[in-house]
């Protein structure tokens, strides 16, 4: 059976709010079905108690979640665009990441935040941002971003079950991806990346909406008799350097695809890792594909010729095979 | 003062113990940072601990704590461990967060003390969390948190009060008013005067209160705690008081005048329940022998915490995420 | 003569470069010269532009090859390779790091006739200052540049022992890549256990081998002089629009054999079939279908040049260039390698005095061409040097006998000695 990426994170939400009587919901409108209608009906089938509308205070409804987590629920927040996630940030960064530490391992907070970000047609600069590697900066937090529903699916659900914080990050653009999902389902663990494709002679690591975008780049490759080997990370933190390390030993070429600014990017973290510990390894620089460090524009020439895409990948691709490509 | 006789001599004698022992603990806490044993800036409560101790006095261990930066008293009251509490602060292994929380980040999980905080207002959703938590477990339990009235200047103060408020959360909010916020003087942070003036808006029941009444607190605590549990929803309690020491350990207070500090010791609750407890016709032996039990109670439990083992370098990177295989690991 | 212009750039920087194999080509007052090299390498860095004037003496070019033994101490300089922004090459020549200054440089059998062509013969004092190079480079590091090599490559190269300097990088500005070290540890190692065939030695294997068993092979031999055909070739090439191939000597045999073999039908044509069989029968083709022998990398492709009759010399040129080309890059079609019934095997001035081809299996001749060779012939009595070759035509014998063969080849040989030429 085949679904759409927001109607498996809602039955993600539906199976877990049946699970375990801990999770509860709570975000701007939820229980109206939220902005996107990931959460639609499930306030009427769970219970307004269950399933909670808030408003816009993005600062108190993070520390309530964060405090309820203290205390034995398991809340799953919603916040709306990863560009508000700003206001949620001295709760995120300053308590739910940090009180497990500070406590001295006394406490913990799991809680999952549910956000989406990137560009997706004119939402403009404040609304289109990929802001995940502040996020990746911060000890104590959990990132993920899932890169199709399967993946979202599962990681979802993982999430919901982890004993720490985690910041769950979709993509607008993947929001209509269809996928069949199978009746039974391993749950992908947290922090173990995906291999998307097999290849032999470049490793191709990208995440979230950038992975579908790879695979493609990845097949336009293989036609000029180039094997990319295409890593979805599906965790940004922790960071899954075994898997990514495996893989460059094999290809020894590194290129890193984010829809993200470069600057300070999660790529920037990646690539500094590669240098450092699979130096050896390489046959050519670490490349990174990313967004120009532009705010995103209204006007959708603008908007398209700012986004990092397919072309971008294989031309990055085509240089660093030099004179094999 | 408050009546006398709505309280037990028993009672009452275990508040003025509480007290003897914050007080103590402060000055404590004093006098090893002037000798630089204690690490980072600890806020001081001398002066304020009516507050503490009047509303503690209602809680179970299943209630939760939410405090600031000036919080020791606070988690005294609430039950905690002095010698545990005090190498907190000290920075010892033995101490309750094992030595990576400090002063302000103090944490009792078993008596329910979820945590101080440095940022300020930090803690106000979290006890609205905690609040919810509780209600949506269907216990009887409630929340308590602990704040300055220089918090009432952040939006988040004023977020939670309207959820709390909306959600009808079992949550106590008490302000204790010093009339300072950080170095400077509340007329200078807001026109609102009275903290409780906040609570109108939101729909919630308020008292402005002597907060160095320590008779005073408990009474008006027991009444509001007590509407609370019986799920009319949160309350704000405003306590006028005063702030002895300064902002923090080393604050010179420059910016109060002669003549404040003296009124201010007029004020001291400590001397005032001791006046109140002697004019009852408790004697002044019986009393100085109390207070020094007290005193002698908290030095030794400072001694210990001074011995206690001090955290091995190489446990740093315990306790950053819970699921085991997470622990530990470079990010 | 003293000085030339640089008219064309025969090989390009980072070509493969065989000994004797001509590498550019200068114009004198009187004639083209084509200047070959005299070490077997790469081309590492023009140092002449096209249209320069050069005197006898110029350094035209560096080579770099494999002869890295004598230097295995010395500090090393290591070439510039191909990179643009690396700024001033060496003046002198870098350091015995395998890169012998070698220029290309050899006196054309023409200039030893009287023919006054500039010569830049440099072999002798290229070594010579490769020697002395060795000891200079040594106190000048200033001007040496680093090896660009990716840190797998250097990784590989350590445990093979391989020295960096002695490997070709063909990555981004010259970098050393993995599979440039790879390639340079299998061409140092002579395989010592057997070998699985790659897809070209086992095409050439099952042809030759189809063809010794199936075709009864005879050779017939004779000599040809080339004086016409040089003066020929000077004289269109002058005359060739600039950047239009060049007429070779290739060219004026393919017309030549396709004249003949139009002349002499009965050997331009294919025996099908078993001798023993009813339905065996000869073939005859129509127009002339040539092929010529090329060799690539690790075997040979024979490409087809269909109705060689039609083509002038100088179309002929550009065909022929075209399909060297093609097939040296693999980019042959499948009906470039049939049709043919001849085909020209021509191993050029490195080639042995003569030799014998083995006819292609579906032809009934080839022509083997041995080097060029100033031989001393009598000529109405007097002693004369020409510029002289030994053609051996290898011929099916089921299609044609000696005595068809024989009077094939001499008017062949009667063409190239003559005059009537198709430009």
């Amino acid at each position: 059976m085949s679904q759409t990426f927001i109607e498996i994170l809602r039955r993600a939400l539906d199976e877990e709010l049946a699970r375990d009587k801990a999770v509860h919901l709570l975000g701007e409108d939820v229980a109206a079905g939220g902005a996107f209608g990931v959460t639609r009906g499930l306030a009427q089938k769970h219970g307004e108690t269950r399933v909670r509308n808030t408003p816009i205070s993005e600062a108190a409804i993070t520390g309530m979640a964060t405090g309820a987590a203290l205390c034995g629920l398991r809340p799953v927040l919603e916040i709306m665009f990863i560009d508000f996630a700003t206001l949620s940030l001295d709760c995120l960064v300053n308590q739910s990441a940090k009180y497990r530490y500070m406590s001295g391992g006394q406490l913990s907070v799991p809680m999952v935040v549910r956000t989406q970000a990137g560009a997706a047609g004119g939402a403009a600069a404040q609304h289109s941002q990929s802001l995940e590697a502040w996020f990746i900066h911060v000890p104590g937090l959990i990132v993920v971003a899932p890169s199709s529903p399967l993946e979202a699916y599962g990681l979802l659900k993982s999430a919901i079950r982890m004993e720490d914080p985690v910041l769950f990050i979709e993509h607008k653009r993947l929001y209509t991806m269809r996928e069949d999902i199978p009746a039974t389902l391993e749950l992908p663990p947290i922090g173990r990346a995906r291999v998307a494709r097999a290849g032999d002679d470049l490793t191709l690591i990208a995440y979230s909406a950038m992975v579908p975008t790879a695979l493609e780049a990845a097949e336009e490759l293989a036609r000029s008799g180039i094997s990319v080997e295409v890593l979805d990370l599906r965790t940004l933190l922790p960071l899954d350097m075994a898997t990514i390390a495996a893989s460059v030993s094999k290809t020894h070429r590194a290129l890193i695809a984010h829809e993200a600014v470069l600057n300070g990017g999660v790529g920037a973290e990646i690539a500094a890792r590669i240098g450092s510990e699979l130096f050896d390894e390489l046959d050519a620089p670490v490349t990174r594909v990313g967004c120009p460090f532009v705010p995103i524009p209204f006007a959708p020439e603008l908007e398209h010729a700012l986004l990092p895409g397919r072309d971008h990948i294989v031309r990055a691709a085509r240089e660093m095979l030099g004179t094999q490509g | 003062m408050t009546d006398p006789g709505s309280l037990s001599l028993s009672s009452t004698l275990d508040l003025l113990g509480m007290l003897c022992r914050i007080r103590q603990f402060e000055l404590q806490v004093q006098r090893l940072a002037a000798a630089g044993e204690v690490p980072g800036f600890p806020h001081l409560s001398t002066g304020q601990e009516a507050v503490a101790v009047g509303v503690c006095a209602h809680l179970e261990a299943a209630d939760t704590l939410f405090t600031g930066h000036r919080g020791h008293g606070h988690v005294l009251a609430k039950g905690s461990d002095i010698e545990a509490t005090f190498a907190e602060i000290i920075g010892r292994d033995s101490g309750l967060c094992r030595g990576r929380g400090g002063s302000m980040h103090l944490v009792d999980a078993g008596r329910g003390v979820l945590g101080a905080t440095g940022v300020v207002a930090g803690n106000l959703p979290l006890a609205a969390g905690a609040a919810w938590a509780a209600q949506a477990q269907g216990s009887s339990s409630i929340s308590v948190v602990f704040f300055g009235d220089g918090a009432t200047g952040a939006g988040v103060f004023h977020e939670t009060l309207n959820l709390a408020s909306l959600w009808k959360l079992p949550l106590l909010f008490v302000c204790e008013n010093n009339g300072v916020a950080e170095f400077t003087t509340r007329e200078e942070h807001s026109n609102v005067s009275k903290v409780s003036a906040f609570a109108a808006p939101y729909a919630m029941p308020t008292k402005t209160i002597d907060g160095n009444d320590v008779l005073g607190v408990h009474e008006a605590a027991r009444n509001a705690i007590a509407a609370i549990r019986r799920g009319e929803g949160p309350y704000l309690l405003e306590c006028m008081t005063y702030r002895m020491a300064g902002h923090f350990v080393g604050d010179a207070q420059q910016y109060r005048s002669k003549e404040e500090i003296a009124a201010m010791r007029e004020k001291d609750p400590i001397e005032r329940l001791k006046r109140h407890l002697l004019a009852g016709g408790m004697a002044q032996a019986e009393l100085d022998a109390l207070v020094e039990r007290a005193r002698q109670q908290v030095l030794e439990a400072v001694e210990r915490a001074r011995a206690g083992a001090r955290p091995a370098a190489a446990t740093v990177g315990e306790y950053v995420y819970k699921s085991a295989s997470l622990d530990g690991i470079p990010g | 003569m003293e000085n030339a212009r640089l008219v064309r750039w025969l090989k390009q920087v980072g070509d493969t470069v065989t000994q004797g194999e001509p590498i550019l080509e200068l114009e004198t007052e009187k004639s083209l010269v084509e200047i070959e090299a005299t070490e077997t390498g790469w081309l590492v860095e023009q140092l002449l532009a096209v249209d320069a004037e050069v005197h006898i003496g110029d350094q035209a070019a560096w080579l770099e090859t494999d002869k890295a033994e004598d230097a295995a101490s010395s500090p090393r300089a290591a070439p510039s390779k191909t990179s643009a922004s690396t700024p001033a090459t060496p003046q002198t020549p870098p350091a015995g790091s395998g890169a012998s200054a070698g220029l290309m440089a050899d006196v054309p059998p023409k200039a030893a006739r009287g023919d006054k062509s500039a010569a830049v013969a440099h072999a002798s004092e290229a070594s010579a200052a490769s020697a002395s190079a060795a000891t200079t480079a040594a106190v000048a590091p200033a001007t040496a540049t680093r090896i660009m090599s990716s840190p797998v490559a250097r990784r590989l190269a350590a445990q093979a022992n391989l020295d960096l300097h002695t490997v070709r990088g063909t990555g981004p500005r010259g970098r050393i890549q993995l599979s440039d070290v790879r390639r340079a540890i299998e061409g140092k190692t002579p395989p010592t256990t057997p070998q699985p065939l790659s897809s070209m030695r086992r095409a050439v294997a099952r042809a030759m081998t189809l063809s010794v068993s199936t075709i009864p092979q005879f050779i017939v031999a004779q000599a040809v002089d080339w004086t016409a055909v040089q003066a020929k070739r000077t004289e269109l090439n002058a005359q060739l629009t600039p950047g239009a191939p060049k007429v070779t000597v290739n060219d004026f045999l393919l017309q030549a054999i396709a004249r003949a073999l139009l002349t002499y039908p009965a050997l331009n044509a294919t025996f099908r079939g078993d001798p023993s069989s009813p339905d065996a029968a000869i073939v005859p083709a129509q127009g002339a279908h040539i092929g010529l022998v090329v060799a690539v990398e690790n075997g040979l492709l024979v490409p087809i040049i269909h109705d060689v009759q039609q083509l002038g010399l100088a179309h002929l040129a550009r065909r022929r260039t075209d399909s060297v080309d093609r097939a040296l890059k693999g980019r042959l079609k499948q009906a470039e390698l049939e049709g043919g019934t001849f085909s020209l095997s021509n191993l050029g001035a490195r080639g042995p005095d003569s030799f014998t081809a083995i006819v292609s299996p579906g032809q009934s001749a080839i022509l083997a061409v041995g080097r060029q060779r100033d031989t001393v012939v009598a000529v109405n009595g007097g002693i004369h040097v020409r510029p002289m070759s030994e053609l051996s035509l290898t011929v099916d014998h089921r299609v044609a006998d000696g005595r068809l063969a024989a009077e094939f080849l001499r008017y062949l040989v009667e063409i190239l000695e003559g005059n009537e030429w198709r430009a």
